[in-house]
């Protein structure tokens, strides 16, 4: 059955490609066909592209590490503080009652105040102040006094050992003002299924 | 030569193709309820066995290894035997595997719903299983093999190469990711712990997406695509390249689940190259599929079985380019963690394998039953309505992702994060996530369609239970390489040596990494401050893994600031060296929890917070959709085995004082009684021995190893 290959290559009727002699299993056959150009270069292009890569991050060290990056990362914010604020960390010297300013009664500020709760307290102290986790913030009773100086620095340092963090490096000094300015509002809503009262009356005027 | 005449068995073909529609339809079903228990929390009924977090690894379960798993047995069994001209080698076996495998599926069912998993995904099964697992494969190779020996064709197709690569190598990553100690029938921990967890299991389930998902499909498209279609494959040489290729590069691409974690650069490195590196690979076996239908496009315009197939094979390519992609660094610190993994597993599970596997049952059907398609006009439908399903799964999905990701990375111009509350970037993508299960509403429609129209062929028609074929028997030729043979096509004529040349192919890359992250200190370096965790912890951490929390709530904060700034002090690779398993987890539906237990932290909850967030999300937030997880409060912790589990963990290497065991269960009470007058003093009463009290201890000591304010 040798003939010259040349004569007796069997072609697909369809194509015109090349079928493997022999090929044929449970009547699918192969055709000859060469890889395609676009494919094989494809794939030497990947290739080149590992190594690059390989060499650019652990032979040439031309490209940072996750570690590098990450403290690149960190340094540039830190060398470009917003002129607005100062960065959250500066904050944490002095008093903060002084830094943070005096309660806001603006609805504009309120609003604002409240944007900020419902974000962050309202997970332990409840939508609407009545407390859970958190105690009561809409009664006359408080742990650490009602003030708004008291307020400002229970939000600032927190009282870890009841659960409360200190918010002083994740909120602005804005935010802390206008939030605290926001709980004193709360001040006798009298909302559904309050906490217990929890504390001391707190009398402004003492 | 004289003809033999022998017979087909069509029944075990029969067999695997009922199980494939049945356990599609509930798979699919359950991934439903799991889409709508992400709009509608209540969804999960409060009840341990309906929540959403044993019903994820149930339906990701049931698609991959029952639904796909039948469509690959079924397909290898009709297909193997006619490419070999002859019988399964022994229908004893044969059916030994079928209903093993659907025993084991039924079990896996029962033990998830039950709570007993083992957290590592799509290997979750407890040991009893993953033992039965490797028997019933063995068999299924032995019966494969048996066959090939007694074949009567010289050379063995392409085709049945991608089945010898998927019989081996599944049974390699089955067997080493399954290695575990027992602590009793339904309770093992994995040998390895933390970072070489991590790899094994990610090399596992990447890998398992390779020769579970993708090699065997490919397999069938070898088959089922040339004769739908009636043309020649497009090239031999190309099959070659891409096959080899494919299964070498595969193995090394699992680290790619891991970039921007604890796994050293090295590795990770690896598994970014060779995600590259395989797009060609993947893409030879679209383009020999596409390519074969030159010269048969007009039959695709007509043909419901081609239109199936040419979307599986364009679907292949699409998660194969965006899968290399995803795996690089740029793309993977946006999508990493997100719902655009979601998206893109379901374009290779809804388009790749559903639909291969719909086309192959159109294909199929008609021929094991003697008559024709009930219905081209229905199976026409359910193209076109499966076709609209996977895009508003997907794009809903991708969509989400991106919302997602930027809420997670902004920053306002005074540094802090645009949206610190992590539920507020939930919140935002709830409309999607009701998009998302609308697609797979019209998915699964489809399907239901799909299956009268196959329920309606079968009776139409009547059933060849053994299809008469004959064959000449092969005469013996030289064992060695006959003079103008090639290597590669003396290799085709030799399956067992064929599969051990694939053996070595597919251990290379798995070896190069996993070994030197076992062996070599520096790729996990020591921290002295972290500690074995207390008997209270370890049982909290198993009630963890139990209720499934990892399938929302990774433990694996990335060196970003936006990560940083969230969750506390990236992870280190140290802090994981007692975690058996490992906990990272490869989706955040909530906050990542690494941190959860540290104080100076934005995280941190009080112990009264955790037992009214467990009893009830919604009573905290409103808008919450993690599901409730009451039943913690009032089950009574189990701790008859924590002696047991505390010796096992000795063995794994944890450095328990000497003798600890029996002392454990004191400690434990110890702990649990000041956790319960902690909670009593803020107004809850609690016995010290229920479950939510294990479960608190473990979440504050989340992260506090390596911080201050223990």
């Amino acid at each position: 059955m040798k003939a010259d290959p040349e004569n007796n290559q069997e072609r697909d009727q369809l194509t015109g490609d090349e079928i493997m002699h022999g090929h044929e299993y449970d009547g699918i056959q192969e055709l000859n066909n060469k890889l395609p150009r676009w494919w094989l270069g494809l794939f030497y292009i990947t290739i080149i592209i590992g190594v690059i890569y390989i060499l650019r991050f652990h032979v040439l060290k031309t490209a940072p590490l996750q570690e590098e990056e990450y403290l690149t990362e960190m340094a540039a914010f830190e060398q470009t503080p917003s002129e607005e604020a100062p960065a959250p960390s500066s904050s944490s010297s002095g008093d903060e009652a002084t830094v943070t300013g005096t309660r806001l009664t603006d609805a504009a500020s309120l609003e604002g105040g409240k944007t900020v709760y419902d974000k962050n307290c309202a997970v332990c102290h409840l939508a609407q102040g009545q407390g859970l986790v958190g105690p009561n913030l809409t009664d006359a009773y408080w742990i650490h006094g009602g003030s708004f100086e008291d307020i400002v620095k229970v939000i600032n340092t927190g009282v870890i050992e009841k659960g409360m963090i200190a918010w002083k490096d994740m909120l602005s000094v804005t935010d802390i003002q206008q939030v605290a300015s926001f709980i004193m509002s709360l001040q006798g809503t009298n909302p559904p299924n309050p906490k217990a009262q929890e504390g001391t009356l707190f009398n402004p005027g003492s | 030569m004289d003809q033999e005449k022998f017979y087909y068995d069509n029944r075990i073909v029969k067999y695997f193709l009922y199980a494939t529609l049945f356990w599609g339809v509930i798979g699919m079903l359950v991934g439903i309820l799991a889409a709508l228990q992400l709009v509608w929390p209540e969804l999960s009924f409060n009840t341990a066995m309906t929540t959403f977090s044993r019903i994820r690894p149930l339906h990701t379960n049931a698609v991959i290894f029952a639904f796909v798993g039948n469509a690959i047995f079924a397909g290898t069994y009709y297909s193997l035997q006619r490419l070999c001209k002859a019988r399964m080698f022994s229908d004893t076996l044969s059916y030994i595997h079928f209903w093993g495998w659907q025993l084991i599926i039924v079990s896996a069912a029962l033990t998830f719903l039950a709570g007993y998993t083992l957290s590592k995904e799509y290997a979750e099964l407890e040991w009893p299983i993953d033992l039965a697992i490797t028997i019933i494969w063995v068999i299924f190779g032995w019966n494969m093999f048996g066959t090939l020996l007694k074949r009567r064709t010289r050379h063995i197709y392409v085709a049945v190469w991608f089945y010898i690569a998927t019989f081996v190598t599944v049974a390699v990553l089955h067997i080493v990711n399954s290695i575990e100690i027992p602590v009793n029938f339904l309770k093992s921990y994995p040998v390895f712990a933390g970072v070489q967890d991590a790899l094994v299991q990610w090399w596992y389930g990447h890998n398992a997406v390779a020769f579970f998902l993708t090699t065997p499909f490919l397999g069938l498209m070898y088959y089922y695509l040339p004769k739908a279609a009636n043309r020649p494959v497009y090239s031999y040489r190309l099959s070659i390249i891409h096959f080899w290729a494919l299964i070498f590069i595969y193995i090394w691409a699992g680290p790619h689940h891991l970039l921007y974690s604890s796994l050293p650069d090295w590795a990770q490195t690896l598994g970014t190259v060779f995600s590259i590196i395989l797009i060609a690979p993947s893409w030879g076996g679209m383009l020999n599929g596409l390519l074969t239908l030159r010269g048969a496009w007009d039959k695709v315009r007509e043909d419901p079985v081609l239109k199936f197939f040419v979307v599986a094979v364009t679907a292949y390519g699409m998660s194969t380019l965006e899968g290399p992609l995803m795996s690089t660094k740029t793309v993977n610190a946006f999508t990493h963690f997100t719902d655009w993994t979601i998206a893109h597993v379901h374009i290779g599970a809804l388009g790749w394998n559903g639909f291969l596997t719909f086309g192959m049952l159109y294909w199929m059907v008609p021929r094991l039953f003697g008559t024709q398609l009930f219905s081209r006009k229905l199976a026409n439908t359910h193209f076109w309505i499966g076709t609209l399903g996977i895009l508003f799964y997907a794009i809903p999905l991708y969509w989400a992702a991106i919302t997602q990701t930027l809420m997670w990375k902004e920053f306002t111009p005074d540094g802090f994060l645009k949206y610190p509350n992590f539920l507020e970037t939930v919140t935002q993508l709830i409309p999607m996530y009701a998009a998302r299960a609308f697609g797979g509403l019209l998915y699964i429609t489809g399907v239901i369609i799909g299956v009268y129209n196959l329920v309606k062929t079968v009776t139409h028609g009547k059933f060849i239970r053994d299809e008469a074929a004959s064959a000449a028997p092969l005469d013996t030729i030289s064992g060695r390489r006959i003079q103008g043979e090639s290597r590669h096509r003396w290799l085709e004529r030799k399956p067992v040596q064929f599969m051990i040349v694939s053996l070595v192919v597919i251990l290379i890359g798995g070896l190069v990494e996993i070994i030197p992250t076992w062996l070599i200190k520096s790729n996990v370096p020591t921290i002295a401050s972290v500690k074995p965790y207390t008997p209270l912890e370890l049982e909290g951490r198993d009630i963890y893994i139990r209720e499934g929390c990892y399938t929302c709530h990774s433990q694996m904060i990335r060196p970003f600031r936006s990560e940083t700034e969230r969750y506390g002090e990236y992870s280190k690779a140290g802090e994981f060296v007692y975690d058996h398993p490992f906990q990272w987890g490869s989706k955040r539906t909530g906050p990542d929890l690494a941190r959860e237990g540290v104080k100076s932290g934005r995280l941190y909850k009080p112990d009264s917070w955790h037992y009214n967030h467990m009893d009830d999300p919604r009573k905290l937030n409103e808008q919450s959709i993690m599901p409730r997880y009451s039943w913690l409060l009032r089950n009574r912790l189990n701790s008859c085995t924590t002696a047991r589990k505390i010796s096992v963990m000795q063995k794994l290497g944890v450095p328990y004082p000497e003798g600890y065991a029996e002392q454990a269960n004191d400690d434990l009470s110890i702990q649990a009684q000041q956790i319960a007058d902690g909670l009593k003093s803020a107004g809850i009463e609690v016995r010290s021995d229920k479950e939510i009290i294990a479960l608190i201890a473990y979440l504050q000591r989340l992260g506090t190893d390596i911080m201050e304010g223990r």
